[in-house]
């Protein structure tokens, strides 16, 4: 026999038997499954039957069959077994079929196909964008139970700046920030909470026991802040920037609070923005070279000068 | 249904040939297959991202498969007629398996980034599918997780997103007006866009570009019209997801450069081609270059916390564009 078929039996008995069987009932009703050996190793074959269902999510409990504790059967719990009923409307499982389809990751792709053979042929007709691809990240998974059980983690870290240490943490959150995943915490030796960039957690995860519940109204995206580009936490100025035609149009997409202010007659395009003073905005408005200029602050664009007068001069 | 190959399955997925992956994807299709009598072979197997034979392979160990004591009248009866599947005798199959911990975990994770995705429709109906999936699933599945993830939800919408993934989805031909970072100059082309997809806080294209005749991807946000060109296009099967967002090229110039502490998040954001401690919290970083003009921003931005290691003539490059720089300030 098929070991497929072997299995699909199996599944198909424990579903239907009202009742805990004994390995016993079980090796004479599927006889031609684990009949045809010595009980010993039908028991070793059935056992590892158990684990590949158990594997993939097939809830078997082992039970006593007896007041005496003696005999013991086997039972599938249907309320574990079937996935609920989800009153999905068809725009809600078209979007997670677009969002998870192809995420790169099989545990998800797994997971969307469950939900979408509860659901009623058509209910995708015609919505259906295509799938968007991605790609799956090792350690959002181990973050994840962590932060679902609220435990505490263990790992090393590495820094922006490139310093490594060890770093304890009772997961709190996760949070997603630019496109990168954050794992939010009470990191136990600074007695702070701390995010961390999962990119940059360079071992694997270890679980290291209990972890803390976060304090009232903790949100995790509050604790992670911008990348070198986006606005800080910093008090704010106020900053006049002038884009050329080439890059006006994309520059401060995405930067909340810029304003446009004026069109100029030659093209370029004068930008009203909130930001904390100093390196940050410097640094972003160099980056594009001739196709910006500051006009306001009058501090800030002496700053400006004065470097690139050290950059002609080196 | 979307157009063929509009859906196609997930790089990591591949032929499951142990009996546990079929069967996971049996009690899997199984259940709609009973839900939904007569659904075509072809339409299923799209769905279920399988091959028609795989899929005909499978059914045919259902057939044999049923109750004790495994006469006619208890074994499932599966029927394919006219290339429509009927399966009867199976109502123990008739629902789903619930979602592992893991699968519920990948999903709601999954979803949760892409409905913080600058700039996509389906955001809305995606945070109230997950929503619902937390209520239905429970604890027992995803812990105390939906309290605690959040997305910033911020980045760059694209102008073009929209048309984008249209095209993609029809194979339509775009022309495209195009800022391009690596030469800080606007092009326009014309490009077969394949596969659109979301990265690092960024919307990104994967197409076919007419103008280089090769395959590139393009920032979707710096895409800043796109029209269709009325022609269509046959796939190359160009993929984006998953794979370095430069890709080098053999007449690459090999930049060295050396970053203080403070920039070395330069490593993290473009793709190197080597790195080395240099022992004192700066990193030597190698980076590919097809073009120069994008490396002379980036030093012009990061000097004097970066050193030009080779080529020595980048120095005067980013010199020259400090001068012209400077002229803007009078």
């Amino acid at each position: 026999m098929h070991p497929l078929e072997r299995l699909v039996n199996l599944v198909a008995l424990l579903l239907e038997s009202r009742t805990p069987l004994t390995f016993e009932q079980i090796r004479s009703k599927l006889a031609e499954g684990y009949g045809h050996q010595d009980a010993s190793s039908a028991k070793r074959m059935f056992e590892r039957d158990k684990d590949v269902l158990r594997d993939i999510g097939v809830p078997i409990d082992v039970v006593s069959t007896d007041a005496w504790d003696v005999e013991h059967g086997y039972t599938i719990d249907k309320d574990r077994y079937y996935l609920p009923e989800i009153a999905f409307t068809p725009e809600e499982l078209s979007a997670l079929f677009v969002a998870v389809r192809s995420a790169g990751d099989v545990s998800a792709e797994e997971a969307v196909l469950k939900l979408l053979s509860g659901a009623d042929r058509g209910i995708l007709d015609g919505l259906g964008a295509p799938a968007l691809a991605g790609e799956a990240d090792p350690n959002l998974t181990r973050a994840a139970e962590a932060v679902a059980e609220g435990r505490r983690v263990r790992f090393a870290y590495r820094t922006s700046r490139g310093e490594r240490s060890d770093r304890t943490v009772d997961a709190f959150g996760l949070a997603v920030r630019g496109g990168h995943w954050y794992l939010v915490g009470l990191d136990l030796d600074r007695a702070e909470i701390r995010s961390f960039r999962l990119s940059r957690i360079s071992d694997d995860l270890d679980i290291a026991g209990e972890g803390t519940e976060p304090p009232d109204g903790f949100r995790a995206i509050e604790h992670v802040r911008a990348g070198p580009w986006g606005p800080g936490d910093a008090e704010e100025t106020t900053a006049t920037v002038a884009f050329s035609p080439d890059v006006a149009w994309w520059a401060t997409k995405g930067i909340a609070g810029a304003d446009t202010i004026r069109n100029r007659k030659d093209g370029w395009v004068e930008v009203r923005l909130a930001w904390p003073p100093g390196e940050g905005l410097i640094s972003w408005i160099l980056s594009f070279g001739p196709d910006a200029e500051l006009a306001e602050p009058p501090e800030l664009r002496s700053e400006i000068l004065e470097r690139l007068e050290e950059i002609l001069a080196s | 249904m979307p157009p063929e190959g509009g859906r196609r399955s997930g790089a990591t997925r591949r032929a499951p040939e142990r009996a546990s992956e079929r069967l996971r994807r049996l009690l899997t299709v199984v259940p709609y297959l009973v839900r939904n009598q007569g659904t075509r072979v072809a339409e299923a197997a799209d769905l279920f991202g399988m091959s028609e034979p795989e899929l005909l392979a499978d059914l045919d160990l259902l057939f044999v498969s049923g109750l004790p004591p495994y006469g006619p009248g208890d074994l499932i009866d599966v029927d394919i007629q006219d290339g429509r599947i009927w399966i009867g005798m199976a109502d123990y199959f008739a629902r789903p398996l619930r979602l592992t911990r893991s699968e519920a975990l990948a999903i709601y994770l999954r979803g949760t980034a892409l409905a913080g995705a600058p700039g996509l429709e389906e955001a809305p109906a995606l945070s109230s599918a997950l929503g619902k999936l937390a209520d239905a699933l429970g604890p027992e599945a995803l812990g105390g997780l939906p309290e605690r993830v959040d997305s910033a939800g911020d980045g760059r919408t694209p102008d073009t997103l929209g048309e984008l993934r249209r095209a993609a989805s029809g194979r339509e031909r775009l022309r495209i007006e195009y800022y391009a970072a690596s030469g800080a100059e606007t092009t326009e082309r014309e490009i077969d866009p394949e596969e659109v997809f979301f990265a690092i806080g960024n919307w990104y294209v994967a197409a076919w570009d007419h103008r280089s005749n090769s395959e590139r991807l393009f920032r979707a946000d710096r895409i800043h019209a796109a029209a269709a060109t009325g022609e269509r296009f046959e796939p190359r099967g160009l993929r984006g997801a998953g794979r370095p967002l430069y890709t080098p090229a053999e007449d690459d110039v090999r930049v060295t450069i050396r970053l203080r502490p403070q920039v070395r998040w330069v490593a993290e954001y473009y793709e190197t081609s080597r790195e080395v401690e240099l022992g004192d919290g700066r990193l030597e970083v190698e980076l590919p270059a097809g073009r120069l003009e994008w490396l002379e921003r980036l030093l012009l931005r990061l000097w004097p916390d970066v050193e030009v290691v080779d080529p020595p003539g980048l120095n005067r490059r980013v010199r020259e564009l400090a001068g012209r720089t400077r002229e803007r300030y009078g």
